[in-house]
This record gives structure tokens, sequence and C-alpha cells, in this order.
């Protein structure tokens, strides 16, 4: 295997060589420095490598005016670039100019690298060893399929249980946006699928800066798709990383989710789902909810697929674990059970499975904060309640809260 | 500005390349200083850019921060915050330790 990679930073040249040298040591890795080399004209054999890495910032060159001079070239291999984060409209040019994937260099780790460029170069080790490939393949065969007319889907940046997730962009501006494609199997369920077209008409209605843009939604190639705003924020989960929040951006976060579920309860729904990967953050730091009426879906699913259960039953309400009929008060619940994991840097309960998860909401008290985080406790105890109508009975009862004794307005 | 040292964990096998990019990060200094006495706001923001980019990577988040922060003031043409963020950067790169694991 032959790759070129074309990046003015000698550090990140080095890098990506370092970690391709130690998944095939047999991969020769061609080095190009754009401060020392003119962009390579018609003569240089591109057709020689079997991808090339390129970034959109060159010191004397701009990578996406490399990237158009390539793709003139019949023998231009795939092309990884690598874009800024929070520059995703970069990344929607560079794929509509050809470029076969990006990455966020700052979130460039060792095995996204590795893993496209398996994806890009079609490893035949790996084709033949890793599921998770061909569950890939399968993602980008299915994302080539889908027409949405005035958008156009991009790459895979996401699967779970339920869907398939896209980066898109919009046709007429070039705005990413994200494509969420309904998986085949629960497309199949009539009834799955009514709820996803029918809630999200729902959606769609409310109005709500605290709430994911709906651009459109509907059925392709026999495909239901959603079409919504992008976050370049990313979610609360990675925004953790695993740590605890300092708790005033824990604080103002939880206010801006009590906004948020303010707004959608008075439109009556209730989200059922909320967890650290539903909460998007804008890049002006906003908070949005996404992924509205999935938990049903995700509930028909998890009896029998393996993966999104994990997460879920971790931010249950206690009526959410003994199945019964549910109101706003449950989303209040799933709240405290966020604001603990955001102060203390753990989850509220932890156990073996899910179910032994699920169960310590009925049973098991929640663990106290530490010591120089007990002002919060009241907040937290108050939102824990296991019984229902001890709980706040709303976000409005929450803000007030926050106001009269944080000064939160 | 405190005495005590910023502890950086990096990955055992990337101790080859960890000189390099310390001393490629020292020269960086020079050439922000330079660049700021030239009001040069244009090439500030290429290494502001240059090292959000590649300070993660390293696992020097602290790298990427500072680097979005010189990126985003060359933009605003701040010349205080510029300068106060290259002290940061110096002083930083000073107290800097690296452990391999």
């Amino acid at each position: 295997m032959r790759i070129l990679i074309i990046d003015d930073d000698e550090d990140l040249r080095n890098l990506l060589a370092h970690y391709i040298k130690q998944e095939w040591p047999q991969a020769e890795v061609e080095e190009f420095d754009p401060l020392v080399r003119d962009m390579p004209d018609e003569r240089f054999p591109l057709g020689e490598y079997d991808l090339m890495i390129l970034d959109y910032m060159l010191g004397r060159g701009d990578g996406l005016e490399w990237l158009h001079a390539f793709k003139k070239r019949v023998e231009c291999p795939p092309v990884l670039f690598l874009t800024g984060a929070g520059n995703e409209i970069i990344a929607v040019r560079a794929m509509k100019a050809g470029a076969s994937d990006y990455q966020r260099k700052q979130e460039l780790t060792r095995e996204r690298l590795i893993t496209s460029i398996r994806d890009l170069t079609h490893d035949a080790a790996a084709t033949t060893l890793s599921p998770e490939l061909a569950a890939r393949m399968e993602g980008h065969m299915l994302g080539e399929r889908v027409r949405i007319s005035g958008f156009r889907i991009l790459r895979l940046i996401g699967e779970g249980g339920m869907s398939r997730v896209y980066l898109a962009s919009r046709d007429r501006d070039d705005e990413p946006l994200v494509v969420k494609i309904l998986r085949s199997e629960a497309t199949a369920d009539k009834n799955a699928l009514a709820r996803f077209m029918e809630e999200y008409a729902l959606v769609e209605r409310i109005k709500s800066r605290h709430v994911a843009r709906i651009y459109g939604h509907g059925v392709s190639e026999g495909h239901a798709y959603l079409v919504m705003e992008f976050f370049d924020g990313g979610d609360l989960n990675k925004r953790l990383g695993g740590r605890a929040s300092v708790p005033q951006e824990a604080l103002r976060i939880f206010r801006e989710l009590m906004f948020a579920l303010g707004d959608i309860h008075e439109c009556g729904i209730l989200h059922r789902d909320l967890k650290p990967q539903n909460l998007m953050f804008r890049s002006d730091g906003s908070l949005a909810i996404v992924d509205f009426g999935i938990a049903k879906h995700v509930d028909s699913i998890d009896r029998t697929g393996y993966g999104e259960i994990v997460g879920t039953p971790r931010y249950m309400s206690p009526e959410q674990v003994r199945g019964m009929a549910l109101d706003l008060r449950t989303d209040i619940y799933s709240s405290g059970v966020l604001l603990y994991q955001m102060l203390s840097g753990k989850h509220l309960f932890d156990g073996e499975s899910a179910v032994e998860v699920a169960l310590q909401h009925l049973n098991k008290p929640p663990p106290a904060l530490e010591e120089n985080l007990s002002q919060y406790q009241r907040l937290l105890d108050k939102l824990l309640e296991k019984d229902r109508d001890a709980r706040f009975r709303n976000a409005d009862e929450v803000i007030g809260f926050l106001a009269r004794k944080y000064q939160q307005f | 500005m405190t005495d005590s040292a910023y502890i950086v964990v990096v990955e055992k096998d990337l101790e080859d390349l960890v000189p390099v990019f310390m001393n490629n990060r020292k020269k960086e200094i020079e050439t922000l200083r330079a660049a700021l006495a030239a009001l040069d706001f244009e090439q500030l923001r290429q290494l502001g850019h240059r090292m959000k980019g590649v300070g993660n990577s390293y696992g020097f988040g602290k790298v990427s921060e500072l680097g979005s922060g010189i990126e985003d003031r060359a933009r605003s043409e701040d010349r205080a915050a510029l300068d106060a963020l290259i002290v940061d950067y110096a002083d930083y790169l000073a107290r800097v330790k690296v452990v391999y694991e």
C-alpha cells in the first residue's frame, strides 16, 4: 500500500505516518510538505498511490483548490480530507469536490485514521475479518442509494440501533446538515414507521431554539429519513468525556435543558429517552435536544438489538422501569440523572447488566454528592425522588428553584 | 501562572516523535513572537490554527486550547490578548513534563 500525506505540519505528518506504519509495516508513506514544494502538476504520479491524505490549510495554498485539481485526473486515488473541528462547511465542500472521507484534525485518533484508511482502501484483511467494517460498508451504500430532493448525503457519521446518521449538505448553500435514515428492519415494521413519521411531524411544529431544527422527512427508496440540524459542538457525552463538569457549567447546561423540556412539554410531548447522546451543542454553546419519539423505537429494538440498551436504562425513571403510564415527571427524573453525572463525573447507578442498573432506579437511594458539591444535594434529591408525586412537577418548578437557590436567571 | 509542572501523559510508542514535536513547539514560540512584533495577524492565525490541529493529536490538549485562542484573537487582531496567550504558551512549554505510558 502506498499513501501520500500532504500537510504543512511536520508533526502531524510524522504522527500519521507513524500510525500507518504501525498498522501496515509494509506500507510506503510519502510525506509532502506544501511549504517547500509547489502543488504537484500533471507529471506527478498520482496513480501510484492507493490513498491521499490532504489537509485543507496548506500554509501556502488551499487544500480545496488542490483537491479540485487532483480530482480532474482520472488516476487520482481516494482522498481522506483533513478539516478543522466546527468547520463542517469545508468538509461538505471537500466531499462535494470528490473527497472520499474527511476527519476533523483535532479529533483524529489512531483508531479513526486506521478505520478510515481501511474503508477507503478496502483493506482485504479487514474485509474478511471485521463484521463492523461490513456493517459500515452497508451503511455507506445505503447513503448512496437514498435520494432527497434539495439535499445531498455525503458521509456516514454514526450508527445506532434504530438508524444511521449521515453528514449531508443543502444544495443551495452547502449548509451542513444531518440525515437520519431509519434502519431497514425498523422501516419494515409498519407501526414503527408510522410512529417515526407521526412523531417527527409533531417535532417539526415545536419552534424552540432548544430543539433540533427539522428540515424535512419522508421516505426514499423504501427508507424513512429525517433531515435535521447539524451540531458542530457535539453531544454531552463527548463534552463530558467521562469527567465531571465545572459545577457552574453543569448548572448552566441543566438550566438550558429545563427550558428545553418546558418547550417540549408545553406541546404535549414527552421525550422519554434523555441521555447525554441526545443533548447536542451548537458552536455558541447553546443546547438542543434530539431524538424525539425514538424511545419507543429503542424499547422495541432493545429487546433484540445489542448496543442501544447499554446507555438507556441508566437514565430511566422508576415509573419507566415499572412500565407505568408516563407523564412529564419522567423527563424530570432523567434530567436529574444527567445532572448527577455532570456534577460528579460518574453514573448514578452502575451494574453488571442493564436490568441490574434499571432495578436500582426502583430500589436504591441515589448516592450522595461529595461534600464540595453538597449545595446541589437538595436539588438532586427532589429531581431523583422515586415517588414522582414528591418530585418537581415540571420544568418551570425546577427553573424557579434554580433562580431562588442558585441565582440562575 | 504557578510554579507547578504540567504533566502530560503520552502513549509510549510516541516516545520517538515527541522530542521533535516539543522542539517544533519551541521554535513556534519564536515565530509567534516575531509575527506579533510584525503585526502579521494572518501568520498568527495560521500558526494558531496549526497548534489547534496538532496539539490534541499528541495528547497536548493545552497546545490546542492555546492555538484556538491565538487563532480567534488573530482574527480580531487583539494584540494584548495575543501577547498574553504567547506568554502563557511559553510558560506552559517551560513547565510541561511528559510521562510515557
